[in-house]
């Protein structure tokens, strides 16, 4: 479990985060909404270890500013928001960046490994490209393979592992957003645990077993999807009148992606 | 029948486990490492035999493996001073090219090298300072340090440029490339202005020393500086194999190679310090050599891709191998007299550079 309490982040003097606690349990999905500069991305990089915080972050019972970096690299992976690359890299090598080293299955697993998450994000046949060359999209998924790689069993020695995706479906067509956020779920399914933001509220609806709702750098809202996804707390939040599960007016078509979802509960 | 299948068998299976690592350059890169292993030795007997003396490789070779006796003349001219010479050559190439990969790295671009970004420059200060005012009121304090102080204090000038330029250029883990060359340029022309300084008020014995030693040549080298500086660029190129995987991820961006374990802040450190201390040792025997930290890397990314793991043994095997052949041109081209390997390497290096620009305008965007 990650769990945080009192956590407040500044950067600078500006207070980015202010007094959140919350928790995040492996084996489960726990998705972060909220409006733009609400504070999200913030949250995330205190909960990934990148950034100094007040207050306090238990990772599987570890406080995470007194873990080395190694040993946080060993029990979760990051996937950032965007991903610049120096020199030109082929796609096999920038996943096997995410193999580390002395984890354990040896060293015919690990040259195995690339491919195998090649696949799962969808990306077979993709090696031997030059990252560059790739769409935005694609790259999304290379980096989301590398960040794969990095944590491929989601359980280890009786240990749950942790997935950190700021935004991981933001530049993917509607497919692979559906693909990504099943291998989020099949991540949580098999013990590990995910913490996700997300703009998409219907992507939120399937797949959050958690989701959490910042505004201005507080908590607004906590509890499962049905509990939080409602009416008067999303129009509180993005200043918007939102209603859920209601039909749209008049004749404008609307689509949505639970429809294509046959494995979604 | 069954040899035939059993061959058929083999090459479907080597070429499906061709197929399963497309992508991956590893088996090319250590090849082209194990064709730099075999030039190096190659480069560096042809260096030993050539120049303006006519001690040839013949007489050399066959000293050595057939236990012939050497002329007296030619004993001193291979041992005593070419040996020194090509020996220093071809650590003074693998710094260059090591310091120019390890600082590409750093600044996660393929311009920055010690030599255009104000890195030599500093270095340069740091020994002119010695060189100028060695004698004077400095003279108590380097005394002790002998033989080491030059490259000490081109060490130290190159170190304070190096941490400048990084604090100025590098913001929230990205380095802005047009910062870079900028702060580069700023840093070169203060390091220039008090370089000149000194130089206005050294002798003439001094001056003529400065001038040979501003363009670039290894003219000079001993086997007392070779063991001056020796210590400094093998710890450097000890460190080499140690900063391929931070590098890596740092080709991700500062934050991801936190990420993935690379404490970012430390690692920053040490490679810097490698660098500067590479590169104020070969400033300080060998002047201003450009170009081959650039040229180096940026051939063997082409030829084996980015993986520092490769990347940096391969740089430092073949910036070795430049500079020799660049050094053994120097002293054949207009013998008896010899040019400053500095004016061979900026010939042959800068016109690269501006291919290089050309090529990647695009990443650079100023």
């Amino acid at each position: 479990m990650i769990e945080a309490s009192g956590l407040s982040v500044a950067i600078g003097v500006k207070p980015i985060v202010s007094e959140v606690s919350l928790k995040a349990r492996a084996g489960e999905v726990t998705v972060i909404i909220g409006p733009n500069g609400s504070g999200k991305t913030t949250l995330m990089r205190a909960l990934s270890g990148e950034i100094p915080y007040a207050g306090s972050i238990r990772m599987n019972g570890n406080e995470i500013a007194g873990t080395k970096l190694g040993q946080l690299s060993a029990m979760r992976a990051v996937l950032p928001q965007a991903t610049s690359l120096a020199f030109p890299f082929t796609v096999r090598e920038i996943v096997r960046l995410g193999i580390l080293d002395g984890r354990p299955g040896g060293a015919a697993q690990s040259e195995r490994l690339p491919e195998l998450a090649l696949e799962r994000v969808d990306l077979a046949g993709y090696a031997g490209r030059f990252y560059q060359e790739l769409s935005g999209g694609e790259q999304q998924r290379v980096q989301l393979a590398r960040v794969l790689c990095q944590v491929w069993q989601p359980v280890e020695e009786g240990v749950p592992r942790y997935l950190l995706l700021d935004e991981p479906v933001s530049s993917l067509d509607i497919r692979h957003q559906l693909v990504i956020m099943e291998i989020a779920q099949d991540f949580a399914r098999n013990g590990g645990g995910v913490v996700a933001i997300l703009h998409d509220l219907n992507l939120t609806a399937m797949f959050a077993d958690h989701v959490i709702v910042m505004s201005g750098g507080r908590l607004a809202a906590s509890g499962a999807r049905a509990e939080v996804l409602k009416d008067d707390i999303l129009a509180r939040v993005f200043q918007c009148a939102l209603k859920v599960n209601a039909l749209p007016g008049g004749m404008v078509p609307f689509v949505l992606p639970q429809t294509a979802c046959s494995g979604a509960p | 029948m069954v040899s035939c299948m059993e061959r058929g068998g083999r090459i479907f299976s080597s070429f499906h486990r061709q197929a399963r690592t497309e992508g991956d350059r590893s088996i090319r890169a250590r090849l082209v490492i194990a064709v730099l292993l075999l030039m190096l030795p190659v480069a560096f007997l042809f260096s030993l035999s050539a120049g303006a003396s006519d001690a040839s490789l013949v007489a050399l070779l066959r000293s050595i493996f057939a236990g012939e006796a050497l002329a007296a003349t030619d004993t001193i001219i291979i041992y005593d001073i070419r040996l020194p010479r090509v020996a220093m050559g071809a650590l003074v190439g693998a710094s260059l090219a090591l310091s120019g990969a390890v600082m590409q790295g750093l600044f996660r671009n393929p311009l920055a090298d010690p030599g255009v970004v104000g890195v030599s420059s500093g270095a340069a200060l740091g020994a002119v300072t010695i060189i100028v005012l060695g004698d004077t009121f400095l003279a108590p304090f380097i005394e002790p340090l002998g033989s080491y102080a030059l490259p000490l204090a081109a060490f130290a000038g190159a170190l304070a440029t190096t941490a400048t330029l990084y604090r100025l250029a590098t913001r929230k883990g990205r380095t802005s490339v047009a910062t870079m060359l900028l702060a580069g340029i700023a840093i070169a022309a203060m390091a220039g202005a008090f370089t000149g300084l000194l130089i206005f008020i050294a002798d003439d014995q001094q001056l003529r020393e400065l001038t040979f030693w501003g363009l670039g040549s290894l003219a000079g080298a001993t086997w007392v500086k070779l063991g001056a500086i020796g210590p400094t660029v093998a710890a450097a190129l000890c460190a080499a194999p140690f900063l391929a995987k931070g590098l890596n991820a740092l080709a991700l961006g500062e934050a991801v190679a936190g990420h993935l374990g690379v404490s970012v802040q430390r690692f920053k450190h040490v490679a810097i310090i490698a660098v500067a201390a590479a590169t104020g040792a070969v400033v300080a025997v060998s002047g201003g050599i450009g170009f081959v930290g650039i040229v180096a890397p940026h051939l063997l990314r082409l030829l084996i891709g980015p993986d520092h793991r490769y990347l940096l043994p391969a740089s430092a095997l073949l910036g070795a191998v430049l500079l020799l052949l660049a050094d053994t041109a120097a002293r054949t081209v207009v013998a008896p007299a010899e040019l400053p390997i500095g004016i061979v390497t900026a010939a042959v290096g800068a016109p690269f550079f501006l291919w290089m620009l050309l090529r990647i305008r695009g990443i650079v965007d100023l």
